[in-house]
């Protein structure tokens, strides 16, 4: 999965050559052996790295309070989001709907690494919600159906469709 | 030397328990004096009381009523007890459905169906002190006569469905006593879900208002609820008669499966067996072959679904209709879509107080239709899904989640809560439906939905002997066993369609309610039978 997670990241951040991973442990962590240092391990800081040589560092935040918040969801994405159980994924998916109530992006008006990262990490769990539920997170599925329509990021990922008009919560009160 | 010892000390033992036993003995005695005493007292305070009891006429229980005499005693509904009423004295009988002393007085509340009113005994030249302990002491849900004055309240009885006035009783009598404990509280079993939880309150979950459904069904929800039900019934008579059907009665104990083997009850039948029908189907299609040309049937139909839903049982009502048509299906569409608006319109200006007393524990928006009836075509339907994210093949039956969901679509594209689905796929509809002139993989048949579920299964009907057994076997039916059916085809047989409704299901979902037990008065289930 995060091999092919990083592939998708190269080409969004169009870098021509594609670079080559292993795999380290049980948990599969990706490593990336440079050729003129020491091998990268972990998909944060390898994605980090691919950002840096795609000469694109707006994608990791815009000043050092930007660069925090960014780190601190890509901290989130492996640690609580990644095999998390599925009463878990509720209560995630709730934290998440009420951050993003007054955003756009993770880290304030911009796409950043963290979407990205965010994105594909949420990915199987929208697949797999009901249009109900989905209307329920609302903020989440407004965010992910921007993020999923960013020219080149959704690669090999199934679109979610999305409904724009609400259907559950009536208006008719 | 030793044994005398031992003798000693069992003497003295026996000395010291004769002295306990006299002791106790003596206390004993004591207390029976003081009991004796005490009754004497009380006796002789009854005996003064009852000697003093001016009012002692006035209340009691009354002996039970085998028709001794005919009393020339009007008794005025609760209904009817409103402010033209004021200062007049007059009889109610009534439910006591709480009573509570304060003092000198006592509050009773009185109810009678979905209606009740406060009621007040208070010491006076009416009413004894004794009087008032009497009403105090009526278990509750205990049926009583009551005479009394009407009076204006000055500030309304927000609790009371009477609000401007109460009762001053000057005599009661209580026709039929309820034991002291009841297994639930009507209290308890109205409360809105959710209501009531701070302060510790109990709800009644379903099973026990089940269990005990008698007490159930005097909440004023259940009456409304049944009411209502029964106004569903009388509008579908009405409207039907109207334009111009007659009602039939079918048997219920039929030789074949109407529609799949599956699902009937086997009886046994004598050195034979039968089925419980499962819908009426075959028999109103005889009689439109026997020149009724447009009959209805209400009446139960049967279903061996061992299925524990919100929305399925084992027997409900079915609300039946068939008709001969001209020459479109859509004649039949119409005049059944007609017949539904009629309904809700005559439920929406008839039944407001019902729909409103329901609605106090079971929210939910009032139904919506449009007119003339949304129609819409099966695969507009898929179209509509997919575009939400569902993926479903072109001739794939409807999933539950589906139709919820599609029921959602429509009502925000078309504000309305009643649809019909057309051309159904061919596939996923029974041996009798059918085909599609124009493309033979669907039907004309269709559904109606309420509130995004199913209420009615209908389609036009084969009436052509050869094609019919070409669609039976198809669906490998075994010929022998519906032979007769097959055969009122071939004397001539006018084009028709029809369809069943379940009057349980329109009802819940006309008040957007959740279970459709809570529409049936004994419901029947895989998993009840009783009460």
């Amino acid at each position: 999965m995060a091999l092919r997670e990083l592939s998708s990241l190269e080409k969004y951040l169009g870098l021509k050559k594609p670079n080559k991973y292993t795999t380290q442990g049980d948990r599969k962590v990706p490593v990336l052996q440079n050729n003129n240092g020491p091998p990268l391990v972990g998909l944060v800081t390898v994605a980090c790295h691919l950002v840096k040589e795609s000469k694109r560092p707006e994608l990791l935040g815009d000043g050092a309070e930007g660069r925090a918040v960014v780190q601190q969801w890509l901290e989130y994405r492996v640690t609580k989001l990644d095999g998390s159980s599925k009463e878990e994924t509720r209560a995630i998916l709730k934290e998440l709907n009420s951050y993003l109530e007054d955003k756009v992006y993770f880290a304030g008006h911009q796409i950043t690494l963290a979407d990205i990262f965010m994105y594909h990490g949420t990915h199987s769990l929208m697949v797999d919600l009901s249009v109900q539920e989905r209307e329920q997170f609302v903020n989440v599925t407004r965010w992910f159906d921007h993020v999923q329509h960013v020219r080149g990021l959704r690669h090999h990922l199934t679109p979610v469709a999305v409904l724009r008009n609400r259907i559950y919560t009536s208006r008719h009160h | 030397m030793i044994k005398e010892e031992v003798q000693g000390a069992t003497e003295e033992e026996q000395q010291a328990q004769s002295k306990k036993a006299l002791k106790k003995q003596q206390k004993e005695a004591e207390k029976a004096a003081k009991k004796a005493e005490k009754q004497a007292k009380l006796a002789a305070d009854q005996q003064s009381t009852e000697e003093d009891d001016f009012a002692k006429d006035r209340y009691g229980v009354s002996a039970m009523v085998q028709s001794q005499q005919k009393l020339d005693r009007a008794l005025v509904k609760v209904e009817d007890l409103t402010l033209e009423k004021v200062d007049q004295l007059l009889w109610v009988r009534a439910r006591v459905h709480t009573s509570r002393a304060k003092g000198k007085q006592c509050f009773l509340v009185l109810r009678q169906q979905q209606f009740n009113v406060q009621a007040l005994v208070a010491v006076g030249d009416r009413a004894s002190k004794q009087m008032v302990k009497f009403a105090a002491n009526i278990t509750k849900e205990s049926i009583v006569d009551v005479e009394a004055v009407v009076r204006r309240v000055e500030q309304k009885i927000e609790s009371c469905s009477q609000q401007d006035i109460e009762l001053h009783i000057e005599r009661i009598f209580v026709i039929s006593q309820a034991e002291p404990r009841l297994p639930l509280q009507l209290d308890d079993a109205v409360r809105p879900d959710g209501e009531g939880e701070e302060e510790g309150r109990a709800t009644v979950n379903q099973d026990t208002r089940l269990d005990n459904r008698v007490i159930d069904l005097r909440t004023t929800t259940s009456q409304a609820i049944f009411r209502l039900q029964s106004g569903v019934c009388q509008l579908f008579r009405d409207t039907l008669t109207k334009k111009g059907f007659v009602e039939i009665q079918t048997p219920k104990i039929i030789s074949a499966a109407s529609e799949g083997g599956a699902n009937v009850f086997t009886v046994s039948y004598f050195k034979t067996s039968a089925y419980l029908a499962q819908s009426p189907q075959l028999y109103k299609q005889m009689c439109i072959c026997a020149d009724f040309d447009k009959v209805f049937c209400v009446g139960p139909v049967f279903r061996a679904e061992d299925s524990n839903t919100h929305r399925h049982l084992t027997e409900f009502v079915g609300l039946d209709i068939e008709m001969a048509f001209n020459y479109h299906y859509h004649e039949v569409i119409d005049s059944i879509t007609d017949t539904m608006v009629q309904i809700f319109k005559g439920l929406r200006d008839n039944f407001q107080t019902e729909i409103q007393t329901v609605n106090k524990q079971f929210p939910s928006e009032p139904f919506k239709f449009l007119e003339p009836t949304l129609r819409l075509e099966f695969q507009e339907a898929v179209a509509m899904l997919r575009e939400a994210g569902v993926e479903m093949g072109d001739e794939e039956d409807l999933s539950t989640p589906n139709e919820k969901l599609l029921g959602r679509l429509v009502k925000e594209k078309y504000d309305t809560d009643f649809y019909v689905l057309d051309k159904y796929p061919l596939a996923v509809r029974p041996f009798y439906t059918m085909p599609d002139p124009n493309n033979p993989k669907y039907s004309n048949s269709y559904d109606m939905f309420m509130r995004g579920e199913e209420i009615l299964s209908g389609a036009q009907r084969v009436h052509d002997a050869e094609l019919l057994t070409e669609r039976a076997l198809h669906h490998q039916i075994d010929l022998e066993k519906i032979k007769a059916y097959i055969d009122s085809f071939r004397y001539g047989a006018p084009p028709h369609g029809g369809g069943g409704i379940g009057l349980e299901r329109v009802c819940m979902l006309y008040l957007g309610l959740h279970n459709v037990r809570q529409t049936s008065m004994f419901p029947r289930d895989p998993k009840r039978l009783t009460p």
